[in-house]
């Protein structure tokens, strides 16, 4: 039978897990969002070998699975005497995915802004630093509003991967009570829920910032 | 540091495993697609509340949580409901649940914008509905969809290495198999990321070429 | 108020402005003086390089041959057929140089006050107290005093051009380049626009326009030059240009031009 007793007396202790799924979503999108802005101005400079150097780190953080990712980080960085846990090593990876992903939408955003913006900021004798930080990131962010909100709750789910570094969030916990319990479709159901839930938070609130942020 | 001769030790356990991830991946994409397909159709045609209502609390469900996740519910939670399945065909059920929303999506969008007139066109000649699908439809929402449909492919590709977490002989498992005998853990992960690195750009590249010519090809007939 | 008079208006000479896009040669060897606190206009039909010519002024086109000097100082190149100008330097000689855009380019995500203070804040450093008073003033100035709040979004477009041109004055250039500032606007609106430029003419600024407003050339340009394909086919005073031109380009110009608007004279 389907025992939600199971469900209800593992509960806390889930959702006390989920506060490594939300840390290490949450801080990957924003090291994301600060990695991603450096590639995106990589990739729309006039150096051909800035361009390249993008195109390369977005074609690699693309084109190779994020569990794959997580290994290669975990395993490799001993290697070469960078010592740090896992959690730290996890965060970094998921921020260096992201970055990647993150590049393309702001670059995409970038593409939405009349050429005409930029311009006036020359005419007027901003330097490029400002003209980046002032007039060209604020509105490629507003544009990329809706993009951004999805690729968080994209690695809200991403963030179950790190199960493979050992790292206790939510599905390792619910990995670790269903061997307990021997009731893994009551608990895996009810990580699954709590994964929705989460996204159905960000959904919501990414909503209503759009809203306030609407022109 | 790095030692290749492992790979010549393991690499017919290597290779199986590639084909299997190559298996895994186009069984799962077509049968995704499939599905994708069966659920805009249904969207599209049965506007009863309860079916509307149902569709959308799945495409939720399967859009908001990890596939990881999924396949544990699947396969470890499967029998409790009488579904036993071996590794494999849980892994291509669940490769095939988790894409199909993504897929259902592409096929919404690329029908709804199949211009009405081009419809009322074929109508006003008197095809019956089934033509006009097969006729008009999906030739032009094809030339639309294709873009997001080979993208979403790609994007599965990745997927598939997740197939490992539940024992699927895919390349990922071989490679983790390989690193518990031999704890060459860096060499192999080395390995396996340059081998996904090339193969998503390569099927990319396909993946676009295939696409420019086939929407020429398309939107010369139209 | 600060910003109503200017005393040092600044002069351009361009000798032999050559441009290419690839192999298309967009300027050809454009001689031209504009003398200091005047109004010059150039004219000529779409595609003949003097949106071009004007973008050259303030390098924000990249001349290939020849030399734009603004009161002597050479812009864009250390010297004629030398190297590109250190970026610091030639921003410094563009905020002498104030540009309105025909489509107005204002920044969506600032208010009209913070539209017109950035460059001051910015460019010129100046505390934001001080900034947003001189934009206010510019805004004032422009008639949008009650404006200052506003998103670009919130305004006509009349508005938003007028916003861009307190933006541009309020750095107080000693020179003015507009680019077709009319264009964008709908008919009942452009003559809001022209009246806050007379203003900065009677005010003894230094004018170049970009214009298909032949009223406003032979009327407020005290030098207008007529280009064609890349050229400069004629350039005189309104009188020499509209009263009687001596080129048969600019005749023809000008004879299609009044076929075009023949009904809107009639009309109004």
């Amino acid at each position: 039978m389907f025992s939600f007793e199971t469900i209800i007396d593992n509960l806390p202790v889930l959702i006390a897990s989920a506060r490594y799924t939300l840390l290490i979503s949450g801080l990957g999108c924003l090291l994301g969002l600060i990695f991603g802005a450096v590639v995106c101005m990589g990739a729309v400079s006039r150096s051909r070998a800035a361009r390249r150097a993008a195109a390369i780190y977005v074609s690699f953080f693309r084109g190779v699975p994020l569990l794959i990712q997580l290994l290669l980080a975990f395993y490799l960085l001993p290697l070469v005497g960078v010592n740090v846990p896992a959690l730290v090593a996890a965060i970094l990876t998921v921020g260096l995915c992201a970055a990647a992903y993150i590049s393309e939408i702001l670059r995409g955003a970038l593409n939405a802004i009349p050429r005409g913006q930029a311009e006036a900021a020359i005419a007027v004798g901003l330097p490029p630093r400002d003209i980046w930080t002032r007039i060209l990131l604020p509105q490629a962010l507003k544009i990329s509003m809706p993009s951004l909100v999805n690729e968080l709750i994209l690695l809200v789910k991403a963030s179950s991967l790190v199960t493979v570094v050992g790292i206790v969030e939510i599905t390792r916990m619910s990995q670790s009570i269903a061997s307990a319990t021997y009731r893994p479709l009551e608990i895996y159901l009810a990580a699954a829920f709590l994964y929705l839930a989460i996204n159905l938070v960000i959904a919501g609130v990414g909503r209503t910032l759009e809203r306030r942020f609407a022109p | 540091m790095i030692d290749l001769s492992l790979f010549q030790q393991y690499g017919p356990a290597l290779l199986r495993g590639l084909g299997m991830t190559i298996f895994c991946w186009l069984v799962g994409t077509v049968f995704a697609m499939a599905l994708g397909f069966v659920l805009a159709l249904v969207q599209r045609s049965v506007t009863a509340w309860p079916v509307q209502w149902l569709l959308r609390g799945y495409v939720e469900f399967i859009r908001g949580t990890p596939f990881l996740v999924q396949l544990f519910v699947l396969y470890y939670g499967g029998p409790m409901l009488g579904l036993r399945l071996d590794a494999l065909p849980a892994g291509l059920l669940g490769l095939t649940i988790y894409g199909s929303p993504y897929f259902a999506e592409i096929f919404r969008a690329g029908l709804n914008a199949v211009p009405v007139g081009q419809i009322e066109a074929a109508r006003a000649m008197g095809f019956p509905p089934g033509a006009i699908m097969r006729r008009v439809m999906i030739p032009v929402m094809l030339v639309s969809a294709l873009p997001a449909l080979v993208n979403f492919s790609i994007i599965l590709t990745k997927e598939t290495v997740i197939l490992s977490m539940i024992t699927v002989p895919e390349i990922m498992f071989e490679t983790q198999t390989m690193m518990a005998e031999t704890f060459a853990f860096a060499e192999a992960t080395l390995v396996l990321a340059l081998f996904f690195w090339v193969f998503v750009e390569a099927i990319s590249r396909i993946g676009r070429r295939l696409e420019r010519r086939a929407t020429h090809y398309l939107l010369d007939r139209s | 108020m600060a910003l109503t008079t200017t005393t040092n208006a600044a002069s351009a000479r361009l000798e032999n402005v050559s441009k290419f896009y690839g192999e298309f040669q967009a300027l050809r060897d454009v001689s031209l003086v504009i003398p200091p606190g005047k109004v010059t206009c150039l004219i000529g039909p779409s595609g003949s390089g003097k949106s071009t010519l004007l973008r050259c002024i303030n390098f924000l086109e990249e001349y290939d041959r020849g030399g734009i000097w603004i009161d002597d100082r050479l812009i864009g190149y250390d010297a004629v057929g030398g190297r590109r100008m250190a970026p610091g330097r030639l921003r410094e000689m563009r905020r002498d140089i104030g540009m309105v855009f025909q489509q107005f380019n204002l920044w969506p995500h600032m208010t009209a006050l913070q539209n017109v203070a950035e460059g001051l804040e910015r460019v010129k450093r100046l505390p934001r107290a001080q900034a947003q008073r001189i934009a206010a003033e510019a805004l004032a100035k422009v008639g949008l005093g009650d404006k200052t709040g506003n998103h670009p979004s919130r305004l006509s477009g009349g508005q938003q051009q007028r916003v861009a041109i307190a933006r541009a004055i309020a750095m107080q250039p000693r020179i003015m380049l507009f680019d077709e500032p009319t264009s964008a606007l709908d008919p009942e609106l452009v003559g809001e626009v022209l009246a806050v430029m007379k203003q900065l003419a009677a005010e003894g600024m230094t004018m170049v326009v970009v214009t298909h407003e032949m009223g406003f050339a032979a009327h407020v340009a005290d030098r207008v030059a007529f280009m064609e394909r890349g050229e400069l086919v004629a350039a005189g005073t309104p009188a020499e240009i509209f009263g009687n031109p001596a080129d048969a380009r600019v005749r023809a110009f000008l004879q299609s031009y009044h076929d075009r608007n023949a009904f809107d004279v009639q009309a109004g």
